[in-house]
């Protein structure tokens, strides 16, 4: 671990303490000699031996090396960190030192301190610790300052010692099962997700002749009878010579893995009200999904969109989990005048004719945006965190308000029919409820939605 | 145990400049070195940084005026040395604020307090010396100890210039 140390500003007090005794020096001083006074020279040695013990005492500068250690590096929401903070003097004796650890800005102390006032002799470590818990994003903690003196406070010393020390706060991830999706275009390898060649796989997908090599279970027996000629009634043992048999094999729905890409919507326009921000949920529904999705072995890309484009290419596994999450933690709401709209999603982002999923709560004008990728044989899903509930939670009951929570879910009830007309499949989502709940009773099973939506 | 001293000591300081002040023939002015001493305690009770840097100003100005004026500067010398420990300790009490519970509260002030206590008689010695020892100053002496007051006074405007 690396050691790095700058000095910092000493603090505005130490010349007020040091310029108040030599004010005080030289007006008596000054008296003396006005009058003539050797008396008055009596009372300026107790603030000379003062002075002069603190210049004398002074802490020198250096020597002190500071270590941070974390108990766990990378984080989810609301878990605890143990920080623990260890320093070495190497240089002269101090007699009083003011040990800081700057807590950055999304984390929050649950228990011990970050400040501690210590007397630490050469050669002597001190090791404190203390807890904390993080809000989602990446946290640098990389300073702590030192403030060291002489015993009476007269030349302070501040320093920033700063050691590498990063922190991810992850969102949670929500364990989903199976996320029934269908999009037109599936790749190559086997996966989960029904493609629409005929092989093996579970669903029924259609019938053909019988190959040599089919086993015996894929064979259509009632098909089989149906196009075979010359089959006696009866007892079949009876007379088989004249028999054509045609033997007839089921086909199944092949499944494949698909691409997938997650649209996530950081505008503040659509998701700040009422003084919160539904992102935060969001978020967390934007991780669990792309963890489903990744869980069984498809390929997945995500698009944070807010102030400027955060995009992760589609990619498998475990390293691409990562890679998403690590978007996420960083994800940020932001208004720009240029993705004011989701026009700036990009069809050369996602493959052709795959799955686009989107989470946000949408605004009406979205939705010209999303019948064009419908219109380009994306299948489209949006989950959208139902932004009027939101509100309405935060906001102080009355007779107005109801009536402008109607029209505003009429309203919104419209843009979503104006959608599931064009085959896109909408989920609301009342952020009340528990996220894998909507996701398991809307999600488990494929549901067509309209007529472009339908796989036949 | 810091605040028992810093409250002995307040009382202390008040007390030296009205004695000292009332065996001179002040009356008056001994009273209000008790009110100065009872609004001191009050802004240490209060916590109010900014009074204790006062207080040892006014302290050395009332010490200086006091010796002026014909009190026994024994009186003002003592009142100007608890002023000063008064002083110091309300910076230390400020900083043990800071402390952690789990630090070393009671060693710090241990070894504080007996610092303090060695300075303070340390200070007391020398300064009792002019007193006991009285020295004729040359003119020379004189033109030297201006010099170093003019020094001062320049140094003194050099760092209001770079504070503002």
């Amino acid at each position: 671990m690396s050691y790095y140390q700058y000095p910092f500003p000493s603090c505005p007090d130490s010349v007020s303490r040091t310029f108040l005794l030599t004010c005080s020096i030289y007006l008596l001083l000054f008296a003396s000699l006005v009058f003539l006074n050797a008396d008055l020279l009596g009372l300026v040695l107790p603030i000379l031996v003062f002075l002069l013990y603190g210049w004398w005492s002074a802490p020198k500068d250096g020597g002190l090396y500071v270590r941070r250690r974390f108990s766990s590096e990378r984080l989810t929401v609301g878990e605890p960190v143990e920080v623990s903070v260890s320093i070495i003097n190497n240089g002269s004796h101090l007699n009083e030192a003011l040990i800081e650890d700057l807590i950055p800005v999304g984390l929050s102390l649950i228990s011990g301190s970050p400040r501690h006032v210590i007397s630490l002799v050469t050669g002597e470590e001190f090791i404190f610790r203390y807890r904390l818990r993080g809000n989602r994003g990446a946290c640098a903690m990389g300073s702590l300052k030192v403030t060291t003196t002489d015993p009476l406070g007269l030349f302070p010393r501040s320093y920033l010692l700063g050691t590498a020390g990063n922190l991810i706060v992850f969102p949670r991830v929500l364990p989903l099962g199976r996320i029934a999706i269908r999009p037109r275009r599936t790749r190559l390898y086997a996966g989960s997700i029904p493609a629409r060649v005929g092989g093996t796989g579970l669903e029924f997908f259609g019938v053909r002749d019988f190959q040599p090599g089919d086993p015996p279970r894929v064979i259509n027996w009632r098909a089989s009878v149906r196009r075979s000629s010359g089959l006696p009634e009866g007892n079949l043992a009876a007379n088989t010579r004249n028999v054509n048999l045609k033997l007839i094999s089921n086909q199944y729905l092949q499944e494949r893995v698909a691409d997938v890409g997650i649209v996530l919507d950081g505008r503040e326009l659509s998701n700040w009200m009422a003084g919160e921000s539904l992102f935060e949920k969001s978020v967390m529904a934007s991780a669990s999904l792309a963890d489903a999705f990744l869980k069984l072995g498809n390929r997945v890309g995500l698009l944070v969109y807010g102030q400027y484009l955060d995009w992760t290419p589609p990619a498998y596994g475990k390293l691409q989990r990562e890679r998403i999450l690590q978007s996420l933690a960083r994800a940020r709401l932001g208004s720009s005048s240029v993705f004011a709209g989701l026009d700036g999603i990009s069809t050369r982002m996602f493959p052709a004719e795959s799955q686009i999923v989107l989470v946000s709560p949408l605004v009406n004008e979205d939705w010209s945006i999303l019948v064009r990728l419908r219109s380009h044989a994306y299948q489209v899903l949006v989950l959208s965190p139902d932004p009027l509930a939101f509100e309405y939670s935060h906001l102080r009951r009355s007779a107005e308000l109801d009536v402008a929570l109607r029209m505003a879910r009429l309203e919104r009830k419209l843009l979503i029919r104006k959608l599931e007309r064009a085959g896109i499949h909408v989920i609301e989502w009342d952020v009340s409820k528990p996220f894998e709940q909507v996701v398991q009773s809307q999600l488990m099973r494929y549901r067509p939605v309209g007529s472009q939506g339908y796989i036949p | 145990m810091t605040v028992i001293f810093l409250i002995t000591h307040i009382v202390l300081d008040a007390a030296a400049l009205a004695w000292g002040y009332r065996s001179a023939g002040f009356p008056s002015v001994s009273l209000g070195s008790l009110a100065f001493g009872a609004l001191w305690l009050i802004a240490a009770w209060r916590k109010l940084r900014w009074a204790a840097s006062i207080a040892l100003f006014a302290t050395v100005v009332a010490a200086g005026l006091g010796v002026l004026v014909g009190v026994p500067p024994g009186w003002m010398l003592a009142a100007t040395l608890f002023a000063l420990i008064a002083w110091d300790l309300t910076r230390f009490r400020e900083r043990l604020t800071l402390a952690y519970f789990e630090d070393d509260l009671a060693g710090l002030e241990r070894r504080h307090l007996l610092r303090l206590s060695v300075l303070a008689m340390t200070a007391l010695l020398l300064s009792s010396i002019p007193m006991v020892i009285t020295l004729k100053i040359s003119f020379e002496w004189i033109l030297l100890l201006a010099l170093v007051s003019a020094i001062g006074i320049a140094q003194i405007v050099r760092w209001i210039k770079l504070s503002k």
